[in-house]
């Protein structure tokens, strides 16, 4: 310590030596090419601290001790420039940009390169992509940016945030989204808590020799994410407000209406009598007309017996009661947010501060989200060799979220099952609970009544110090923090829904979430003529403790007032905590040679709490290796050649996202009964569980063509080793599924990244960019033959996420009865022969056909993965006009409809709501069609999972379109600001798609789930610079 | 050179400061909100807390809390769920004996059932190593394992394999009785013979280790012999089905007429039930939220037939009600009432009247025509079903007998298991909405066994298709 004090007092001293005696410069700094004066530029004197700025005007005047000193001048954005005073006391100074070496800098694993000395295939998306699009969470923004990135929104929930995959999908069950890195700290909570316009850069690590470093979690690629800094400079400040409005982004397949489910449910129950329960067509027709209206649950017209006896609407009937669910449920949502951005520095002190609040009222009733969110970023230099700096992101955010899935409480669920006969309203104004799809569940009503609230606050704090202890060689020691704490409520009342049959349940959970990181990097760094050598070497501690605390209580004496005060009866309370730590060594060499040949290798060594003691440790390592083209002298120069670089790279890395306590055999708590407390099995031991681990080779070609065309070509191949995967059991296991790494994995694929300058000229330019990416996943091994569950497959040779069901082949025509081909030569089952139920298909296939389920084989039927998929932009210029916009496509691939299933579900939910299309169910005078029979309560199985649902998921859409106006700057400085933009943008505005459901953007694994569907937004926005 | 060495100090107390010693305790995380199984069996606290466990798993309503209950009347001729809308989809194809082997219905309770049977293995297997529990509890712990098992090992026998009377070497279910681990080798269907063979020995050394508890939420000595009664029943071995039966009622008292309503809470003739209580249970997934016509799913109906079976003086036919403001059409049944709230009624397994009814039904299979006689009146005379004593012999007797079991215990989850133990006829006449009539000969019998599910098909390379039960 006492050393530590001197330094700090020998600091203090050598500046006070150098303010001693004094002579004055002055002069103006102006920019080469234009003339123009530059105001905020940075001049100091070499080695020391003393310096000034250049004022609006460009001028400066600073003391000098002696002529004897160098003044060094620097601009963001411009080439330093340095002056030996002697005797001048006006030294005028041009500066020259600097763009070709800026561009080039990218954030990668523990500190920074150039593109051209990089080993690794990587890709930078900068802040303009991510900048003022209303999107809650920055990973949004990426879909279509960048190849090989695969962004896929499930839910239009407001906050939610969208699945992303690196180049295929790298482990069956365990996590397989990318690591996120923020200022060089890996991060723990939700992406929606960050500020998407706090971002100056991504870097999407995608090969091994980009991501290695980061070991047992990179097997998954890396984004790092580089957060805005100060400038050193004149302080900026930019005001930047944005409003717009959204809504479902497709309009989905129609619902029946009133009089379109009344008629067909008196169809169902004809049929029913007739073919079913052998009634006359009399007594059939009787059947219906008594039925009709239980089965329907409402009379929505205004007179008792509105059907005739072919069970068509009487005319003039009138319709009382259309209720159209779906208006009920969604609603136009409104994003608004606001930025205020604070930049500026000194040459040794650089700060970036912002505020800013983003608000989406959501589409659906009950879904909003609001962010309040503040950004402090601090660097300072404390002397000639140390560094210091903070990095901190406070946020509060608000989400109310609907349950989703099946759950009764669901309202996009409601909105597409309950039919519209049945009102929101009683004719007394209360509401109406009595539909006979959902019981006593009003999604209006429950809207109006319950809550599902979650409160966040999170707060990601980096602080790190850098020591350059010799020219050569620096010390960074970085330590992070990153907290969040939430609180859900979920409150359901007392008289209907999920509360009714407990008088009313009020819970609250509070989960804190920390995780803490600690590094150690050595940097030696050394420079010859003709190469350069970078080692680093350094290590990592990291841990995460979560804990959960959660009470609730029913029987609520009062309405409406959730606190757990309130509740009569409590329920038992919860708490526990889980936590994992992590230890790694790592170290990473870098070598270029004469700027033709650069070679990287890295190891690192990772330690994790979460494996068994057998399996506790990992080694992963990577080589790559570039080589410039064009920089050989044999090289001929060709006029149409400008860059050329071939790179290849291969390592490996490590998945460790499991559970903190997977190697134990568990018995859990809360198993009681008749009052006492009991304990019960919840998990087998496992003490063989490892890592699971990836192997990954890319070669890359990067080139720039024309000087005007910049393309990239890439080819990988990952093979993913020991893959945890729930391996189904036996029932005498006493579990369904264990987890195992018993699978072996590749997925191999190749992108393509072009980018043309269509036009450059001084007032206009047009850009244009495609990436594109193909991807074929295949299981190479696994221990169990196959495994089928649901609509799937998974077997070795074939894709994750292949379907696999009985294959439909239509409706009979003679009964009306579902079909199905026997498929009898399939392996679904080994017998091959012919059902007893097997006929020659009437429709003509030449192929057997049964009307028994059961009878049918499964076989498979393509995959939920893309053939290819990738981004088109087109960006113009125009003086200061700019307009953009850009598609992203999805080509292949299929989805599941479960929920268009349900709405096709041929009388077998008699209460459920129907899609039109069901109207065209098989008659006696409707014999060809694809719709079976319509019966209530039929057990012709027409409804259960097979190819009648599964759709094509290609699609074609407009993912952003903007268009923007910069104020002239002559314009701008007589009303005293430095900028002023007015800017409109779309997003997702146009869909070209054959899927039948709202939107064909969803799961990864291709089924549907009753999500709140995506959102289409366009926004008006004014940013101001001062 | 001084300037690097300062440096080189600061560094150190930096590196000092932000060093961590990674020994291996560092990498060590225990779970503290669950419990190593290996520490569950070291005292007495926990393993009694195991064995709480396994009756809670016991009263999921994927097995006894509903499930198996409901769907053994529904695959009946007395009861049945209301026509469309009105059932919300629960348990229909069940009810028009149209399942298949991936339906819930077919799955869950099979799961459940061996989820069960795991926990009770741990119990069986290592109680007499508790270190810190006396003898008698030691032999509790192990005792009740052991009805457990043989408790969910009989109902699953009945439910998926064929009656073990048609054929005693027919392949059943999987006959798990020890603990085994994931890697362990998978079980193949045993036969009827060895599944039964099980239960019988596990219900033998349980009515010797087990005494008698107060408490009828626990399996006891009593709730053994009543479970070892319904073994003997479906392998047709009479006379050991009578005396276990007599064993098993000897010196209970039956509900007398006036208080002949109490099938939510306990009564005096209960053996086990599944008790539920107000914090406890599963709401609307509950044999009151189905079967009592309001607050609930309240989907249950009593077949026209089936109601006017009854003597117009039986007390029991107050238990149905044509009330139109519900359903204008069809019986509602309302012998099972909530208790204060949705769902809070406990579901009584085994009573003293069934006993009765396997002593009659079994004295009259041997002749023994007067103790049957006896036996009968005993449940007949206290509800006025008769105004005297049966006089009735030979197939005459047994059939009352039979008819009787239908009237007393309906919805209590007997009539399935009841048909096909005898191999009678399935006959659903009047109000069914899914009529069925077949005859043990016919090919249909098959819908009287459910598929073996194809979860356990897909994940057992011991069961494959060729296992698969005849008809699926």
């Amino acid at each position: 310590m006492k050393k530590l004090l001197s330094i700090v007092l020998l600091s203090f001293m050598i500046m006070g030596s150098v303010v001693a005696q004094s002579m004055k410069v002055e002069g103006k700094v102006i920019e080469k090419a234009t003339g123009e004066s530059l105001p905020g530029v940075n001049l100091f004197i070499e080695g020391t601290q003393v310096g000034t700025i250049t004022n609006i005007d460009g001028f400066y005047s600073l003391e000098v001790p002696s002529g004897d000193v160098t003044l060094v001048y620097s601009f963001i954005g411009m080439q330093t420039v340095k002056e030996v005073v002697r005797d001048r006391t006006v030294i005028n100074v041009a500066l020259a940009p600097e763009s070709e070496q800026l561009e080039d800098v990218m954030v990668v694993a523990y500190g920074t390169t150039t593109k051209e000395a990089y080993t690794g295939a990587a890709q930078v998306v900068e802040s303009e992509i991510i900048e003022d699009r209303p999107v809650t969470s920055f990973e949004k923004a990426l879909q279509g940016t960048t190849a090989g990135l695969q962004v896929s929104s499930s839910s239009g929930q407001p906050g939610s945030t969208a699945t992303v995959r690196i180049r295929g999908i790298g482990s069956l069950s365990a996590n397989s989204s990318p690591l996120y890195v923020v200022d060089g700290v890996p991060m723990a909570g939700s992406l929606s808590d960050l500020n998407p316009n706090d971002i100056e850069s991504l870097t999407v690590l995608k090969d091994a020799a980009a991501a290695s470093l980061y070991g047992s979690r990179a097997a998954n690629g890396v984004i790092m994410v580089t957060t805005k800094k100060g400038k050193a400079g004149k302080t900026s400040i930019s005001f930047n407000s944005q409003v717009g409005i959204s809504s479902r982004v497709g309009d989905g397949y129609d619902l029946m209406n009133s009089s379109q489910i009344y008629e067909q449910t008196w169809m169902g129950l004809y049929n029913w009598a007739l073919y079913q329960d052998k009634q006359t067509i009399e007594e059939a027709i009787v059947y219906a007309q008594d039925n009709v209206k239980e089965t329907v649950g409402f009379n929505p017209f205004g007179v008792d017996s509105p059907l005739d006896d072919n069970g068509k609407v009487i005319p003039g009937s009138k319709v009382l009661t259309d209720t159209d669910w779906r208006d009920e449920v969604y609603k136009t949502g409104i994003i608004q947010n606001y930025n205020l951005n604070v930049a500026g520095g000194t040459e040794s002190t650089k700060v970036y501060f912002s505020l800013g609040y983003f608000n989406d009222s959501g589409t659906t009733i009950g879904s909003d989200f609001t962010r309040y969110s503040a950004k402090l970023n601090v660097r300072h230099k404390v002397n000639d060799w140390i560094e210091a700096g903070m990095s901190n992101h406070l946020s509060y955010t608000e989400t109310n979220a609907p349950p989703g899935g099946g759950a009764g409480a669901n309202p996009v669920r409601s909105a597409e099952i309950i039919n519209s006969a049945s009102p929101v309203y009683n004719p007394d104004g209360t509401f109406n609970w009595k539909n006979k799809a959902a019981f006593d569940f009003n999604p209006v009503g429950l809207y109006e009544y319950d809550i599902y609230e979650y409160k966040t606050k999170r707060s990601l704090l980096n602080a790190y110090l850098n020591f350059k202890l010799l020219p050569s060689l620096s010390f960074r020691t970085t330590g992070g923090i990153d907290y969040s704490g939430d609180k859900g409520l979920n409150y359901y009342n007392p008289y209907h829904g999920n509360g009714a049959g407990v008088n009313g349940r009020s819970t609250i959970a509070s989960t804190e979430n920390v995780n803490w990181n600690i590094s150690n990097i050595l940097i030696w760094k050394k420079q010859t003529n003709n190469s350069s050598i970078e080692v680093l070497a350094g290590q990592e501690a990291t841990g995460n403790d979560y804990e959960v605390l959660q009470g609730a209580v029913t029987d609520f004496s009062v309405f409406d007032m959730p606190d757990l005060v309130w509740g009569g009866t409590p329920v038992m309370p919860v708490s526990y905590s889980t936590g994992w730590t992590m230890v790694s060594y790592l170290s990473q060499g870098k070598w270029n040679y004469k700027g033709k040949y650069n070679l990287s290798a890295s190891v690192r060594g990772d330690g994790s709490s979460r494996f068994g003691e057998k399996n506790k440790y990992g080694l992963f390592y990577s080589v790559g290796g570039g080589w410039h083209l064009t920089k050989e002298e044999w090289m001929p120069k060709l006029s149409w050649l400008n860059y050329a670089k071939l790179r290849a790279s291969y390592g490996t890395s490590g998945n460790s996202s499991i559970g903190n306590y997977e190697s134990y055999g568990l018995y859990g708590s809360g198993a009681n009964y008749s009052g006492y407390p009991g304990l019960t099995p919840v998990q087998l031991e496992n003490q063989e569980i490892r890592w699971e681990k990836n192997a990954a080779l890319n070669v890359g070609l990067e080139a720039t063509l024309f000087k005007r065309l910049d393309a990239s070509f890439e080819w990988f191949t990952r093979k993913s080793e020991d893959l945890l995967f729930d391996k189904p059991l036996s029932a005498s296991k006493g579990f369904p599924s264990i987890k195992t790494n018993l699978a072996k994995m590749q997925n191999t694929g190749i992108e393509a990244t072009l980018s043309y300058g269509v036009v450059r000229s001084k007032d206009f330019n047009y850009d244009v960019s495609l990436n594109i990416s193909k991807y074929r996943n295949e299981i190479l091994e696994m221990t169990t033959d196959e495994i089928k569950s649901g609509t799937k497959l998974i077997e070795e040779g074939a894709s994750l996420y292949q379907f696999f069901m009985r294959e439909w082949a239509g409706v009979n025509p003679d009964n009306g009865k579902p079909m199905w081909y026997t498929n009898v030569a399939s392996d679904d089952e080994s017998n091959s022969t012919e059902p007893g139920s097997a006929y020659l298909d009437p429709l003509g296939s030449g192929k057997q056909v049964t009307s028994e389920y059961s009878d049918a084989e499964r076989v498979r039927l393509g995959l939920a993965i893309p053939d290819f998929y990738g981004g088109l932009s087109n960006s113009f210029n125009y003086k200061n006009i700019d307009f953009s916009f850009y598609f992203y496509f999805s080509v292949g691939g299929k989805v599941y409809n479960n929920d268009y299933a349900v709405n096709m579900h041929d009388g077998t939910n008699p209460g459920y709501n129907l899609a039109v299309d069901a109207a065209n169910a098989w008659t006696p005078n409707n014999r060809y069609t694809d719709v079976p029979r319509y019966m209530v309560d039929g057990s012709d199985n027409g409804e259960e999972i097979s190819s009648r649902y599964l759709e094509d998921a290609s699609y074609l859409r407009l993912k952003n379109i903007s268009i923007g106006y910069n104020l002239p700057q002559n314009i701008c400085e007589k009303i005293k600001m430095s900028g002023l933009r007015v800017f409109a943008s779309g997003e997702n505005i146009w869909t070209l798609s054959k899927f039948k459901g709202f939107d064909p953007e969803g799961a990864l694994n291709g089924t549907t789930a009753n999500s709140i569907p995506g959102v289409k937004v366009f926004t008006f926005g004014l940013k101001v610079d001062l | 050179m001084e300037r690097l060495y300062k440096k080189i100090n600061v560094l150190l107390i930096v590196m000092i400061g932000f060093s961590w010693s990674c020994s291996d305790d560092f990498l060590v995380e225990e779970p503290t909100a669950s419990l190593p199984s290996e520490n569950v069996f070291e005292s007495i606290q926990t393993a009694s807390a195991a064995l709480v466990g396994a009756y809670d798993a016991l009263s999921s309503y994927t097995f006894e809390g509903l499930y198996w209950p409901i769907m053994s009347d529904l695959v009946g001729e007395d009861l049945m769920l209301v026509p469309g809308s009105g059932n919300w989809g629960w348990f229909v194809e069940t009810y028009q004996l149209e399942v298949l082997p991936n339906y819930t219905w077919v799955d869950e309770p099979w799961w459940a059932a061996y989820k069960i049977i795991y926990d009770a293995n741990q119990l069986v297997a290592f109680a007499k190593d508790i270190p810190d529990a006396t003898d008698e509890q030691k032999k509790a712990i192990e005792g009740e394992g052991r009805v457990i098992r043989a408790y969910v090992m009989l109902k699953l026998a009945q439910m998926y394999a064929p009656a073990y009377h048609t054929n005693p070497d027919a392949p059943s279910i999987m006959n798990v009785s020890v603990p085994v681990d994931a890697n362990a080798e998978d079980f193949p269907r045993a036969t009827n013979r060895e599944v039964y063979t099980q239960i019988e020995s596990d219900l033998l050394t349980a009515i010797d280790k087990l005494g008698s508890y107060d408490d009828k939420g626990f399996f006891d000595k009593r709730a053994a012999q009543a479970i070892l009664a319904r073994a003997y029943l479906d392998m047709h071995e009479w006379e050991k089905a009578s005396k276990m039966a007599q064993a098993a009622h000897e010196g209970i008292e039956l509900m007398k007429r006036e208080d002949y309503y109490g099938f939510f809470y306990r009564n005096s003739e209960t053996i086990f039930t599944v008790a539920f209580n107000a914090t406890d249970n599963n709401t609307y997934l509950t044999i009151p939220s189905f079967y009592w016509p309001e607050f609930g799913y309240s989907s249950v109906r009593a077949n026209d037939e089936f109601v006017n079976k009854f003597a117009s003086a039986d007390y029991r036919k107050r238990f149905f009600l044509l009330y139109e403001d519900i359903d204008p059409d069809r019986n509602l049944v309302l012998k099972f009432e909530h208790n204060g709230q949705v769902g809070n009624a406990e579901r009584i397994s085994i009573r003293a009247s069934e006993m009765y009814l396997i002593e009659a039904e079994c004295e009259a299979e041997l002749g023994n025509f007067s103790a049957a006689q006896d036996a009968l009146w005993e449940i007949q005379e206290r509800v006025s079903a008769r105004t005297s004593k049966s006089t009735a012999t030979g197939q005459d007797l047994i059939n009352e007998v039979l008819l009787e079991r239908r009237k007393e215990l309906f919805g209590e989850g007997f009539r399935w298991n009841d048909i096909k133990r005898r191999s009678l006829p399935f006959v659903r006449e009047g109000d069914h909405w899914a009529k069925w009539n077949f005859t043990a000969s016919d090919e249909d019998y098959f819908r009287l066994t459910f598929p073996i599910p194809q979860s356990e098909i897909d994940a057992n390379p011991q069961i494959n298709e060729e296992d698969q039960n005849v008809g699926y």
